[in-house]
């Protein structure tokens, strides 16, 4: 057997945490400078491995590779089963990526009890990871409800004024979400006991079931409320600003770059596949939603007058994006979003780093209270520029390929949500461009920014690889998007045909005119 | 009589014994002398657990009465490790409140060994003496704070509303003699089935009376009344044992009761038990989310998680069953951990703001929720071992509560009662939200004036930090503990 490279992912953050506890300095000071260096260590450690796993993964198979499979608690049919495919490979690179720079972003903006802070981010590493390796449905919960309580902690005790308020309103909204989520698991073991006699909750075995229409249905709709949250869809997003606003940098990267591409990837890995009936009925309510949300977060985004909020709500609007894409179900569409959830972890990521270079300098985040930046820090500002860009989605930088992919698919199942969405790009650059260009340009009229100091030689090892992944995945798209087209199109094949051959099989004639013919045919 | 004939009852015996040389012991021992009559607990507990152990399978019964079969055996290893953690925390508690040490040791034996008789008696009448031996036992250590109003307030309710609740199960046991002529509960299943087609109104009043007598003693609502002030009165490790093992022998005995003598009216009692579970785990946790104390608050969600243990019980299929036991355990080990927590801050003594320095012995209780401002920062150990057990408590994996939520849950859906199973997944997470002001206050909040706190005795940590490791083996491997449950109800149902 060969060594089991996906567990390790799971298991070396957890090593690394239980590691820190035993990490003991002369005093404060030395016990925090060891612990975030074996953190750091550790996290490095992970990303190399994952880029080792993006070598030895093979491109153009659609198959889950490096699958691990052992029994766990047999009685009941669950298994730890783990495995990857193209759609999660890049998702765990970009965690692995993302959370050594988490990391060196606190370096020195957490003041307090930096062992604890270290270890709570390693440990939702860990869950996160395991969040896109699980191909057992309750495992997957478990990771899924396991990862918030690290989060939690991070917001409430690293977090700013409102941070308790924003940290118990974080967990609640997203476990509101989710228990119904445990219910819909639990019944689609109860679904493959009634027909084979034996529990399980194998993503595989369940993906294989024959739901009934009706129970798809209610069924969906908990999976859907559950990542919706998550993502979080309009009108599930109010959590957000308040958690990315209260959030220290570090966690508002993590949330950012990795946690709200679980619930994307939740969409389109269980809800969709599981339930495909009832995601095509209501795959143009959620297009609405997501459309509504585009633009309703765009706008919101522009009157906002702290530059957290506004990457917050920018988020919003962009993850919007990544759910019609996903609703649109085609190959372009879901490629598209796919790859889009990797573009926003990084440029979103490196907004919130950006964000959190200024509010460390200057401890206020108000676009009122800067302006002319330029001139005191040109470094930090083309870096700035970059990451805004990038954002926007202007070609050459990865998030135009993402968007592009996106609405091609779109119109290609419907042109009107297609021309909707779009209008949320031009806005999307209203808004940042605004913002930018109040921080930056013009003279600078606040005495206090006079005297800033450029780019730290910590923060240009935070901020470079930010941008070198920007521009390479802007530059290079196939590189990224060779591995993960077969798999999406071994999902859409899966998808449209029991779809299909169920509604051929249904009894009731009236299911198959559920959806308009137009987008029969586009499809 | 046969060789053999008393082995089902040996694991009880051997903790009587116990409480009896406690007593003894305490009897003679000299004024201001330290003696390990603790000790003589942990003996007694350890040969229970040796005898359940070895009796595990064979199903032994003695008089016909008394059956050790694997579902009683279940329960008495739980109650086995209640005993022990509750022995091991309740030193700081008996230091604090200069409780009678010997006195106490031996009614919590007492206590044990009546709820193991509970959980293996197949008897009305044996159920019903098993129910007092344990309850006087309790009661009694409940006001064992003698010049405290709140214990003696506490535990004049308790006995009064139990002593009620007594008295409705005898009437119950009554009526179901006047019924079936019997009361063994086997007797009282056949007889049942076999006039299951005509039910009388008599049988009707005979298991509601009974049913009324379970639900106070596992605090069910509308008969949950005395469960708050008895909690909040009682000193903490009694609260901790009482909220464990009362309900774990009340459990056991309920779970035998309908689900084998009266199951052959499960449509009847079934539905009103429907409209009780959710009573519970509604009120239980939506008046748990404004206390401001900390007993009253896991008062308030110990009556919330009899609300789970009774969807689980009211599921009645293979999976409730187990779910049940399992569901016992977890809880059992969790709520003892945080009790024992909440037992060791009790005697925590704020640094006196201006003056009064003498005036220590006179501080009320360290309990309310505000009092655990900035735990973590001077006692981060404690801390997090009162988290693990919160989040246990709220259902959050890697932990146990997450699994035994999870397992009486699949036990609602696939008896299809997924409307119970909506309303317990959705009151968990209103649930969740009170046992995190808990997490808030200790790590998200500045502590006031600081707080000084007596060391950790040994014991007392030991037995906490076993509790942390035993919910996180329960959450992370359970597949072992799951399979015995399952083993266990496959006997006797």
């Amino acid at each position: 057997m060969s060594f089991p490279i996906l567990s390790s992912l799971i298991a070396l953050p957890i090593v690394g945490a239980v590691l820190l506890l035993f990490v003991r300095g002369v005093d404060e000071e030395q016990t925090a400078r060891l612990a975030r260096q074996v953190a750091l260590i550790v996290s490095v450690l992970v990303f190399f491995e994952t880029l080792l796993l993006w070598a030895r993964f093979n491109p153009a198979s659609a198959d889950f590779q490096f699958v691990e499979r052992h029994a766990w608690i047999p009685a009941f049919g669950i298994s730890y089963a783990i495995g990857v495919d193209g759609i999660s490979l890049f998702l765990l690179v970009l965690t692995a990526f993302l959370t050594p720079i988490a990391l060196l972003s606190s370096w020195e903006s957490v003041h307090k009890q930096m062992k604890a802070f270290c270890m709570f981010v390693l440990l939702l590493e860990s869950a996160m990871m395991g969040v896109f390796v699980s191909l057992d449905l309750f495992l997957f919960y478990i990771f899924w409800d396991a990862m918030l309580v690290p989060m939690y902690f991070l917001i409430g005790i690293w977090g700013y004024d409102r941070r308790i308020y924003a940290a118990i309103k974080f967990m609640l909204y997203t476990m509101a979400g989710s228990v119904l989520m445990l219910l819909a698991i639990l019944g689609l073991a109860i679904l493959h006991y009634n027909a084979t006699g034996s529990y399980s909750f194998d993503l595989l075995k369940i993906y294989a079931l024959n739901v009934p229409r009706p129970v798809q249905f209610w069924f969906f709709l908990a999976f859907a409320l559950a990542f919706a949250i998550k993502v979080p869809l309009f009108p599930f997003h109010t959590w957000l600003p308040d958690a990315h606003v209260e959030a220290p940098t570090a966690g508002s990267v993590i949330l950012a770059g990795v946690l709200l591409k679980m619930g994307t990837y939740g969409l389109l890995r269980f809800a969709f596949p599981l339930f495909p009936q009832a995601a095509e009925f209501f795959a143009p309510a959620l297009a609405v939603l997501a459309v509504v949300g585009i633009i309703y977060g765009a706008l919101v985004a522009m009157v906002q007058p702290d530059m957290k909020k506004l990457v917050a709500y920018s988020s919003v609007s962009h993850l919007g994006f990544v759910v019609l894409g996903l609703a649109a179900m085609n190959t372009q569409g879901v490629q598209g979003a796919v790859y889009q959830m990797l573009n926003h972890g990084v440029s979103t990521g490196g907004l919130f780093l950006i964000v959190g270079m200024l509010s460390d300098r200057r401890h206020t985040r108000l676009i009122a209270e800067f302006g002319g930046l330029k001139k005191v820090m040109p470094h930090l500002v083309a870096a700035f520029l970059l990451v805004t860009l990038s954002s926007i989605g202007l070609p050459g930088l990865n998030g135009f390929v993402g968007e592009f992919l996106i609405l091609l698919g779109a119109f290609r199942w419907d042109p009107r949500f297609a021309a909707f969405a779009a209008s949320g790009v031009i806005l999307s650059a209203t808004y940042m461009l605004w913002m930018f260009q109040r921080v930056n340009y013009g003279t600078v009229t606040n005495e206090k920014n006079a005297s800033l100091p450029d780019l730290r030689p910590r923060e240009w090892v935070v901020i470079v690889p930010i941008i070198a992944v920007a521009i390479l995945m802007g530059v290079l798209p196939n590189l990224f998007l060779a591995p993960i087209e077969p798999s999406v199109e071994k999902l859409l094949n899966q998808f449209h045909q029991s779809s299909t051959t169920r509604i051929e099989a249904s009894v009731d004639p009236v299911t198959g005119h559920q959806s308009p013919p137009t987008s029969e045919a586009a499809r | 009589m046969t060789p053999g004939a008393l082995n089902a009852i040996v694991p009880m015996a051997c903790v009587a014994a116990a409480g009896i040389a406690a007593m003894v012991a305490e009897a003679f021992r000299e004024p201001g002398e330290r003696m390990p009559i603790a000790g003589l607990g942990v003996v007694g507990l350890l040969g229970a657990a040796i005898s359940t152990v070895v009796l595990w399978n064979h199903n032994t019964s003695s008089f016909g009465l008394v059956s050790a079969d694997n579902f009683g055996l279940f329960v008495t290893m739980i109650l086995v490790i209640i005993g022990l953690l509750t022995l091991a925390i309740s030193g700081p508690t008996i230091e604090r409140e200069r409780l009678p040490a010997g006195e106490y040791y031996a009614l919590t034996l007492f206590a044990i060994a009546g709820m193991m008789l509970m959980a293996t008696a197949t008897d009305l009448l044996v159920i019903f003496l098993a129910l007092e031996v344990l309850s006087l036992a309790v009661y009694v250590l409940t006001g064992l704070r003698r010049d405290s109003p709140v214990a003696s307030e506490a535990a004049f309710k308790y006995f009064l509303l139990g002593a009620f609740s007594s008295a409705f199960f005898l009437y119950g046991v009554a009526f179901t003699y006047g019924v079936t002529g019997s009361t063994h509960l086997d007797r009282i299943g056949s007889v049942i089935a076999a006039g299951a087609a005509h039910e009388t109104m008599m049988q009707r009043l005979a298991a509601g009376l009974l049913m009324v007598g379970f639900a106070f003693k596992v605090s069910a609502v509308p008969f949950h009344m005395w469960t708050p002030d008895a909690y909040e009165g009682a000193p903490s490790s009694v609260t901790g044992f009482m909220s464990t093992g009362v309900k774990a022998a009340a459990f056991a005995a309920f779970v035998r009761v309908f689900l084998s003598a009266f199951e052959p009216m499960r449509a009847d009692w079934g539905a009103v038990l429907w409209v009780v579970a959710a009573a519970t785990m509604v009120l239980g946790t939506v008046v748990g989310v404004v206390q401001s104390n900390v007993k009253r608050m896991l008062a308030y969600s110990s009556i919330a998680h009899a609300g789970y243990l009774l969807v689980a019980l009211l599921s009645a299929n293979d999976l409730g069953k187990g779910a049940v036991l399992f569901y016992l355990l977890t809880y059992a080990v969790t709520n003892l951990g945080a009790f024992g927590v909440i037992g060791l801050l009790e005697s925590g003594v704020q640094s006196p703001a201006t003056s009064q320095p003498s005036a220590t012995s006179q501080q009320p209780p360290h309990d309310q929720v505000r009092d655990y401002a900035g735990l973590w920062y001077s006692h981060p150990v404690l801390a997090g071992l009162m988290t693990v057990f919160l989040l246990s408590l709220g259902g959050f994996p890697p932990m146990a509560g997450f699994i035994a939520k999870w397992y009486v849950f699949s036990a609602a859906m696939k008896s299809g009662n997924s409307g119970l199973a909506i309303i317990g997944v959705l009151t968990s997470v209103v649930s969740v939200f009170f046992y995190l002001r808990i997490v808030v206050m200790m790590y998200m909040t500045e502590g006031g004036r600081p707080t000084v706190f007596p060391s950790v005795p040994k014991v007392a940590g030991l037995a906490l930090v076993v509790s942390a490791i035993l919910i996180f083996y329960l959450g992370i491997l359970p597949a072992r503990v799951l399979d015995w449950a399952a083993q266990s109800i496959g006997t006797i149902f």
